[in-house]
């Protein structure tokens, strides 16, 4: 009995600990059902000095006003906080959340003084939070995620950043929002009124392309594929000509784990060159909203791969592989084809050049049937919001603060100063925000400094440091001199032929299909997607391994009516209710 | 001397005992006792956020939800399919290998089997289970062997019809050690001349395992047996979950795996929670019942 014991409390201690941990990574996609009555019922109290965010209004008609500039009188923003130890040993010990040194100089430059009504340790933050937005006693400025975000807009707590933006957002922070045509700020656009910054990241970081070991094309006198038909004799040839030149028969077509759709040396590309996106929503022709695994383009994919595993293309243990396993294989040069995503060269690809130092590797677009296919990108990769409390006098003190931490972040003339050592903690301080194109600003400054034949690169602005590594790693590779670290480095985000040189090619034909969901779990989904799941993993996999093909529209109907359905119709209300159309 | 003063005495005397106790009793209550509050949420719509005091209770709806899904008939049959053909083999294995390493005269050799056969117990499953999907990969040993017998390789790890057998089986090698150990113990309880007085009377080895080993063994037989009922619902996790893949869920699929891709990959932790406790409440039936059994057929009281 003992045992028995033993076991519910590891059962309930795992999840504690589970608990603890999705609280910990800031999920941004959280999971748990929305029910939350005490919170609905209790929050949001109108109080009195509501009148005063109209004052602002009157005002804003006027032209833009300065981003940073310092308010006459001291404008106070209460805050809540959850923080952890400072990232940086240098740190001074006796720095609190109070003294940070990003928080004296926004009260030296700005004006505002942040007041603490609360700080936790980071680990207790969801739940304090929580307890917070339960008693009503929500902060000026706050960061949320899209679940909190969705609920307070609800409630109608948030205060409308429209006219604040409008006046006082930086020509960076403007730059960061416009990154993606403004979709990300559309999202946070209820009923006209802005209520959210979003701090997002360019959704093509998703986007699915075909790694080929190059060096074996050559050997075999083959040329990169175009169609579905070019993969399918490389990989042939990759199985039985022995590309390697060992005289052993060791080597398989195409790089799969068990999970066929996973994050990567999966097979989300190979279904994508079909027209077919599971586990997303897409468009149909009616522009409802449809889920990509039971559409009829899956089940010729799964025909393919059928076919494929039955010829040898496949590991005939692919399903009883975790990626690790799919990741061996790689590095120890046993396949050469695998979809993914930008960042192979960075790793795997780069042990396995360790390995062989003859082997290459590069991009192409995921070929489809007849000519090139279109990846899956979400719409939104969505981390952390950044909203002001209704009640607030002053909601563009919010937009100042995000100005005031991109000016410090990534202006040169403050790195010195907002080291580690001078009692700056930057994950102390909120409301923070990070450049979505990020990789689109360090392959074009690279780039630029590479053509232009530079020696050093003096950039500023944020992400300095990153973007002198990747122009550094570029310029050894290109005279010769680069190790395999810098290669990784510098194909995964500096080469035009690389990882993002090809994923932004991609990005700028747009031939890619969106997945247009990307609202918070639905109920139905909550309650049935893990039986839904298995289930499309259990068949999928059969079919591939030698099940009839036929066993697809029996799932199709399990899946109808196990919930399918239901998720659907739930998808499509809130698509209709909250999405942005373009 | 009367009863109280005795008492006052004994408690003197077994005060350091006591005191000696007390860490182990509270480390148990902090760790095995008050978490076990948390079985509330099997009875809430739990939000973490929320935590136990805040969430909404809604009665037996979790359980009724988990009854419900049409996985739950085959994953219990699993469940039991496994764990009872594991608890058979996981006794009848190490008592056969005790009795048999009981008949070996030679020390040195006797230990030595002992040894090597304890000590995959001390492995974790994430070690061995590399080791088990190796040896029976396409490329592994065992199909080797198969193919230089002429016998078409077998997918053992994909096959519905071997899975099971393969869980029972590594399963029963991993442990068989430990309870080898108890059995062997039991042996040596046995008094020698029981074995004299039989050889004098003309037994063999044979009889002599039959009419004076196995009964002298009995207790501790009965003991294992009834501690190992109350598994019966934990087919074993650890091991499942770094073995299986889709193509086995039919047969491998387990209470333990479902409550877990239910807990963690749906993040529902109330259901989780209401199957676990399910799970116990048998549990602690079948615990009681065969220990009343026990007591009642051979008169053997654990506690």
């Amino acid at each position: 009995m003992r045992r028995n014991i033993l076991n519910i409390v590891f059962i309930i201690v795992f999840m504690f600990v589970s608990v603890a941990l999705a609280a910990c990574g800031g999920k941004s996609e959280g999971g748990a059902s929305p029910a939350d009555t005490a919170a609905e019922q209790e929050a949001g109290e109108p109080s009195n000095e509501a009148d005063a965010s109209n004052a602002v209004e009157s005002e804003a008609a006027a032209e833009p006003a300065d981003p940073l500039g310092k308010y006459a009188e001291t404008v106070t923003v209460n805050e809540v906080l959850g923080f952890g130890p400072p990232e940086d040993p240098k740190t001074p010990k006796d720095i609190t959340p109070e003294t940070n040194g990003f928080v004296k100089d926004l009260r030296d430059m700005l004006n505002i003084e942040i007041k603490y009504m609360w700080t936790v340790p980071s680990s207790q933050f969801e739940q304090k939070f929580s307890l917070a937005v339960a008693s009503g006693d929500l902060p000026d400025v706050m960061t949320v995620d899209m679940r909190q975000f969705e609920k307070f807009a609800d409630q109608g707590i948030l205060a409308d950043l429209t006219v604040a933006y409008e006046k006082y957002a930086s020509p960076a922070l403007r730059e960061y929002m416009e990154s993606d045509g403004g979709f990300a700020m559309k999202a946070m656009t209820k009923d006209g009124k802005l209520l959210g910054i979003p701090g997002f990241q360019d959704p093509f970081l998703s986007t699915q392309i075909l790694w080929i070991r190059t060096d074996w094309l050559k050997q075999l006198n083959l040329e990169p594929p175009k169609t579905m038909d070019d993969v399918e004799k490389i990989a042939e040839a990759f199985v039985k000509n022995d590309p390697d030149q060992d005289g052993k028969d060791d080597t398989y077509g195409l790089a799969l784990n068990k999970e066929l759709f996973f994050w990567g040396f999966d097979a989300r590309g190979f279904f994508n060159g079909f027209g077919s996106y599971p586990k997303s929503w897409i468009k149909d022709a009616e522009g409802k909203l449809v889920a990509g695994e039971i559409q009829s383009e899956t089940k010729q994919a799964l025909a393919k791969l059928q076919s494929w595993y039955a010829n040898g293309i496949l590991d005939p243990e692919f399903a009883l592989k975790d990626s690790d396993k799919t990741v061996e294989d790689i590095v120890a040069g046993k396949v050469g084809i695998s979809y993914g995503e930008w960042w192979y060269p960075n790793w795997p690809l780069n042990l396995n050049r360790e390995k062989e130092p003859n082997a290459e590797w590069k991009p192409y677009v995921i070929p489809g049937v007849d000519g090139p296919g279109k990846s899956l990108v979400p719409s939104l990769r969505l981390s952390r919001i950044t909203a002001a409390h209704k009640d607030f006098a002053h909601p563009e003190a919010a937009i100042k603060m995000l100005n005031f931490y991109i000016e410090m972040d990534g202006n040169r003339e403050y790195k010195e100063k907002t080291k580690a050592e001078n009692g700056y903690v930057y994950n102390w301080f909120e409301p923070r925000i990070y450049n979505p194109d990020e990789f689109e600003t360090t392959y074009r400054v690279v780039n630029e400094a590479l053509n232009a034949g530079q020696e050093t690169i003096e950039q500023d602005g944020p992400n300095a440091k990153g973007i002198a590594d990747v122009f550094e790693a570029g310029k050894k590779v290109l005279d010769g001199t680069g190790t395999i670290k810098d290669w990784g480095l510098y194909y995964s985000r500096g080469a035009k032929d690389g990882g993002w040189g090809l994923t932004r090619q991609i990005r700028d034909s747009g031939d890619v299909v969106r997945d247009e969901f990307y609202g918070t779990p639905t109920d139905t989904m909550v309650k049935h997607g893990a039986q839904l799941e298995k289930m499309m993993n259990e068949t999928f996999t059969e079919i591939i391994m030698g099940a009839s093909v036929d066993k697809f529209d029996e799932y199709v109907k399990s899946w109808k009516a196990l919930g399918g359905d239901q998720i659907t119709k739930e998808v499509n209300e809130w698509y209709e209710a909250n999405a942005v159309k373009p | 001397m009367n009863g109280r003063t005795y008492r006052m005495n004994r408690l003197k005397l077994e005060s350091p005992l006591h005191l000696m106790l007390v860490p182990g009793v509270v480390l148990t209550l902090i760790y095995h006792y008050g978490p076990m509050f948390g079985v509330v949420m099997a009875f809430q719509n739990f939000e973490p956020l929320l935590g136990f005091v805040y969430s909404e209770w809604i009665g037996f709806e979790n359980f009724r939800y988990v009854f419900h899904m049409p996985d739950f008939i085959d994953v219990m049959w699993n469940t039991l399919v496994i764990s009872v053909f594991k608890i058979i083999f996981g006794l009848a294995v190490p008592l056969m290998l005790a009795l048999l390493l009981n008949e070996i005269m030679k020390d040195r050799f006797k230990r030595l089997v002992q040894t090597s056969i304890f000590l995959p117990f001390f492995l974790s499953w994430t070690v061995l289970g590399g080791v088990v999907l190796e040896i029976f990969s396409l490329k592994g040993p065992i199909n080797a062997l198969l193919s230089a017998v002429g016998i078409d390789p077998v997918m053992f790890m994909g096959s519905n019809a071997w899975f099971p057998a393969i869980l029972v089986g590594t399963d029963v090698w991993k442990g068989m050690g430990y309870n080898m150990i108890i059995f062997l113990a039991a042996m040596t309880a046995i008094n020698p001349s029981l074995y004299e007085a039989a050889e004098v009377d003309g037994a063999g080895r044979w009889k002599q395992m039959l009419h004076i080993t196995l009964p002298g063994m009995a207790p501790m037989i009965i003991l294992l047996c009834t501690l190992s009922i109350g598994n019966v619902l934990n087919a074993g996790f650890e091991q499942i979950l770094i073995l299986y893949n889709p193509t086995v869920y039919e047969s491998g699929d387990v209470i333990d795996t479902f409550v877990y891709r239910l807990g963690i990959f749906s993040q529902q932790y109330a259901p989780a929670a209401a199957v676990g406790l399910f799970k116990s409440a048998i549990s602690l039936i079948l615990v009681s019942v065969s220990y009343y059994l026990a007591y009642r057929y051979s008169n053997y009281r654990i506690f």
